[in-house]
């Protein structure tokens, strides 16, 4: 697999878990088209794409999707919080040893977080998104390197959260990245 | 678009969104220049601030480590405070670290209470508050919105947006707490600014209050420090609190607290024990009381508060022995019955029996800066603080809902600046006097700290307009149409507040870390920003916290630098002092604010007001067999409606549970831990029982705070009793809540 369409991959997935938009709400079409061309054997591609019959572009769409997020990753329930931390810190609080040490990474390989951002280094968006950065520039050992030490933690304790809360969408999205992930282990192919 | 150009687009920067470095613009090019900018690893610091895990801001130290706060300790240098925070100040990093607090500006997308929301950017917020304000405002007029929150710092800023459109409905929440003692010191001292110095009085009787669960640090400190040089403690409660361990508990019956006091005027007249050079100095008004007191002998008190007759003299004999150093405590949640403030109204006339104001162990006037120019020696110690000028707001067309400031009726002696919140929801409900439409509700939540919970959602429901700021999505905030995310106290600076008391004391809050959720903001900021939104911007004359405090140290020799040094100041060397401690006959002048410049024990203005310028007593009904009185009080661990939720606090208690004498439990086949049904009319709470002696039999007692129906305070959730959901909405004399005239049943689940 070529870096730019693991680069496309990586940043699908950012695009579901950042914060609903409306730009990536009219294109879930798009992200779906990507993941049945890389997994396609998924039931999560059939409930996906009839959620998107369901609902076409447009504002009930992108309410659909904050309905879920909302709870899921944003305010009280979160029922899957979005940061590293709370998983992989003692406390269960943000801002937590892994924050930092996902920041370092950042510097590490030449990248700060703009401060418009808006985000808290470990969030799963940023991640992901970080993933399709180094992907994008070939920076493959040390996309191996994060994903080893950082990402794939993070994702064993989230996804099964994510999998199993039922959210539309959401849930959909995380069993494909957690085949996605299972399939990259097999094949001992981190970067695809 | 064709086939993945969309994320083409986004990684290489050619489609519709910008990419600095490819993807959603979450990072850029590390700058090296920039790199200095964070704090080096290991770095530690100190930042003095204030705590606000409940309203007394008690001072801090809060530790920083690599750009974190890891500790909090009280402010070294405090004295009062000595150095030491509570349980809940000790919690703060788990509420800035919380996973749970709300991060961006929210509007609901659902139907109200049905939990579905759109995060929006502060823009489109408000845009949309501005849109509904101005709605209701040309529909029903500015009268028609209402404001309510604590009170404390926020309020110069919050309350601006409700006068500047022309609303006289602006609340606070002390009608549900200790309003009563501030009508009663009002028309008692002509002032609020009256304290108790516990620290150095030697008998102490507490009326509910509990210094032990209800934290306030100084006085917490003071009453044991007290307690440890002898003083003794006396606690009438019908509930064994920690306080009453702590001393004699009087277990009497509900509401009768008045009936207590008057005998003790009785028997202090009848035995000459008070201090008649004090009360012919001093007051006025005191043949009348003589006069209501004259039948509130013990015997009659003994069948009253089912406290012996003998208990009740021997107390009284006791307290008036101490005098002047001896405290019989005004209270703090001061809502018990309808007419709470003529208990706290006589509470203060039975210490000005004993002639303890201005002494030490008894009370004193607070004494800022602008009170020691009265006193040409000390009048150099400190200056004012200065303020924002504000261009005047409007006149407001209607009279507030509630009546404050009516002459002739209640409303004459209710604060103005407090109001009685629990109207709004009467408001809503019945549209008398008037409809209120929109309601911005800042730290607040009405959903639990007003009394019968269900008729407030049934007003959230008819409202246009619901806009709640806070750090948590509330059970208001899920019923609001609006959500602001506040930042928290560790992250923001404030207007210094003047904490003055037997000497001028400012203190600073000040950020200790950046934002931890970068797109939450201060509260300042939020209500400047929405006003400059509104048109009304020029109500915000500042242009950020820093020039606001510079324009309130202008008056005075610090700075803004050095406040933020120092985090607590008090002018040095200056002692505390009282002004009758070496001359029993000073002139109380500048202490008392009455039109008679006495301390009023016969009060024209309550005449006028209540028809009863002495009080009177009135009984209430006691429960009958197979019901009980339904007591509330705070818990060490929590504040009232605001902590339930955080990490630790929660952690150290989730859930509260019903106490319940074991004769009554007996009685009713109940087993310490059954789960039990709680009914007051048709309300009913789930609980479970906690078998105890520490409460009456007639009684039984839950801590507030818990029973939460926001699904999204997920820790709080569904868990405990919500008290004030048994309680219906009964509005006192002056506008106070009333906690505890209700009468439930249990049984069990
Ligand atoms: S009493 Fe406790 S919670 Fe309240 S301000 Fe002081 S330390 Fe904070």
């Amino acid at each position: 697999m070529d870096n730019s369409l693991v680069a496309e991959l990586y940043l699908s997935f950012a695009a579901i878990f950042h914060r609903p938009n409306q730009d990536v709400s009219n294109h879930l079409e798009e992200l779906i088209d990507l993941w049945s061309d890389v997994i396609p054997e998924i039931e999560s591609i059939q409930k996906l794409t009839a959620f998107c019959k369901q609902l076409p572009p447009g504002e009930e769409r992108l309410n659909a999707l904050w309905e879920h997020y909302i709870p899921l990753f944003e305010t009280g329930m979160v029922e899957a919080s979005p940061y590293a931390s709370v998983y992989l810190g003692k406390e269960g609080l943000v801002l937590g040893k892994e924050a930092s040490n996902v920041k370092r990474f950042y510097t590490k390989c030449g990248y700060v977080m703009g401060e418009k951002s808006g985000e808290l280094p470990d969030h799963l968006a940023v991640e992901l998104e970080f993933c399709a950065l180094l992907a994008q520039n070939g920076q493959d050992d040390l996309l191996k390197d994060f994903s080893t030490k950082h990402l794939e933690p993070f994702l064993k304790c989230i996804l099964p959260r994510i999998k199993t809360s039922g959210r539309p969408v959401y849930s959909e999205v995380a069993k494909i990245l957690e085949v996605r992930l299972l399939n990259l282990q097999k094949e001992g192919d981190f970067v695809g | 678009m064709k086939r993945r150009n969309f994320l083409k687009g986004i990684l290489y920067g050619t489609g519709a969104t910008a990419a600095l470095v490819g993807g959603f613009g979450t990072f850029s090019k590390h700058s090296p220049l920039k790199a200095g900018a964070t704090r080096a690893e290991g770095e530690e610091a100190t930042v003095f601030s204030a705590c606000e895990m409940c309203r007394n801001q008690c001072p801090i130290a809060v530790k920083v480590k690599d750009g974190k706060v890891c500790k909090i300790e009280g402010h070294p240098d405090d004295t009062a405070f000595g150095g030491v925070i509570c349980a809940r100040g000790n919690a703060g990093p788990s509420l800035l670290y919380d996973p749970q607090r709300i991060k961006k500006p929210m509007i609901r997308t659902g139907e109200r209470g049905e939990g579905k929301f759109k995060e929006v950017s502060w823009d489109e917020a408000y845009t949309y508050i501005t849109d509904k304000l101005y709605n209701v405002k040309d529909q029903f007029g500015g009268e028609a919105i209402a404001l309510a929150s604590r009170k404390g710092p926020h309020d110069w800023f919050f309350r601006s947006i409700g006068r500047a459109l022309g609303s006289p409905n602006v609340f606070s929440h002390e009608a549900t707490c200790p309003m009563t003692r501030s009508v009663a010191l009002d028309t008692t001292f002509g002032t609020e600014g009256i304290q108790a110095d516990y620290a150095n009085t030697k008998y102490l009787i507490s009326i509910g209050r509990n210094w032990f669960e209800g934290i306030h640090v100084a006085q917490t400190r003071a009453v044991s420090k007290a307690l440890s040089k002898g003083a003794k403690l006396v606690v009438l409660d019908p509930r064994f609190s920690i306080t009453a361990a702590k001393g004699e508990w009087l277990p009497i019956k509900g509401t009768t607290d008045l009936a207590f006091v008057m005998a003790m005027a009785n028997i202090m007249i009848e035995e000459n024990l008070y201090d008649q050079d004090f009360i012919t100095h001093y007051s006025e008004g005191f043949e009348k009381w003589a006069e209501e007191v004259k039948d509130k002998t013990p015997e009659w008190a003994e069948k009253e508060t089912g406290i012996s007759k003998d208990t009740i003299i021997r107390i009284t004999r006791e307290f008036a022995a101490a005098k002047p150093n001896a405290i019989l405590d005004f209270g703090w949640r001061t809502a018990y019955t309808p007419n709470d403030y003529q208990l706290r109204r006589a509470i203060l006339i039975v210490n000005m029996m004993i002639g303890n104001l201005e002494v030490p162990g008894g009370y004193y006037k607070t004494k800022p800066a602008n009170f020691l120019k009265n006193f040409p020696d000390l009048a150099g110690n400190a200056e004012g603080l200065g303020g924002v000028a504000q261009p005047g707001f409007p006149t407001p067309i209607k009279g507030r809902i509630d009546g404050t400031g009516v002459k002739g009726t209640p409303g004459q002696i209710i604060p103005a600046y407090d109001g009685a919140v629990g109207k709004i929801i009467e408001s809503i409900l019945t549209e008398e006097p008037y409809p209120i439409r929109a309601w911005l509700v800042h730290r607040f939540n009405p959903y639990i700290s007003l009394t019968d919970s269900p008729r407030v959602l049934e007003a959230f429901k008819k409202l246009d307009l619901l806009v709640t700021c806070d750090v948590y999505m509330t059970d208001t905030a899920y019923f609001s149409d609006v959500i602001l995310p506040e930042c928290t106290y560790l992250e923001r600076y404030e207007p210094i507040f003047d904490m003055s008391g037997l000497t001028p004391k400012y203190v600073i809050r000040q950020p200790a870390v950046p934002l931890v959720y970068p797109d939450t903001k201060p509260y300042w900021q939020i209500y400047k920003e929405l006003g400059e939104r509104m048109g009304l911007g020029d109500y915000f004359g500042f242009e950020d916290m820093a020039d606001f405090i510079n324009q309130q140290l202008a008056p005075t020799r610090l700075t803004f630098e050095k406040m933020k040094e120092i985090g607590v100041w008090t002018p040095s060397g200056m002692k505390g002092f009282y002004i009758r401690e070496n001359d029993s006959k000073a002139s109380l002048d500048n202490v008392l604010s009455t039109p008679s410049k006495k301390i009023e024990i016969f009060s024209e203005h309550v005449e006028e007001a209540t028809k009863q310028g002495v009080p009177n007593y009135f009984s209430h009904p006691q429960p009958e067999e197979g019901t009980f009185r339904f007591v509330q009080g705070k818990v060490a661990v929590h504040t009232n409606a605001g902590t339930a939720n955080v990490p630790i606090l929660n952690e150290l208690m989730p859930t509260n549970t019903l106490w319940m004498n074991p004769v009554s439990c007996r009685k009713l086949d109940l087993k310490d831990g059954d789960d039990i049904v709680i009914s007051a009319g048709n309300y009913e709470q789930k609980g479970k029982l906690k078998m105890t002696e520490g409460i009456r039999p007639d009684s039984v007692f839950c801590y507030h705070g818990f029973g939460r129906i926001s699904p999204e305070l997920k820790r709080a959730f569904g868990k405990g009793i919500n008290g004030n959901n048994l309680i219906s909405n009964e509005i006192g004399i002056v506008g106070n809540a009333v906690t505890s005239t209700t009468f439930v049943r249990v049984r069990k689940a």
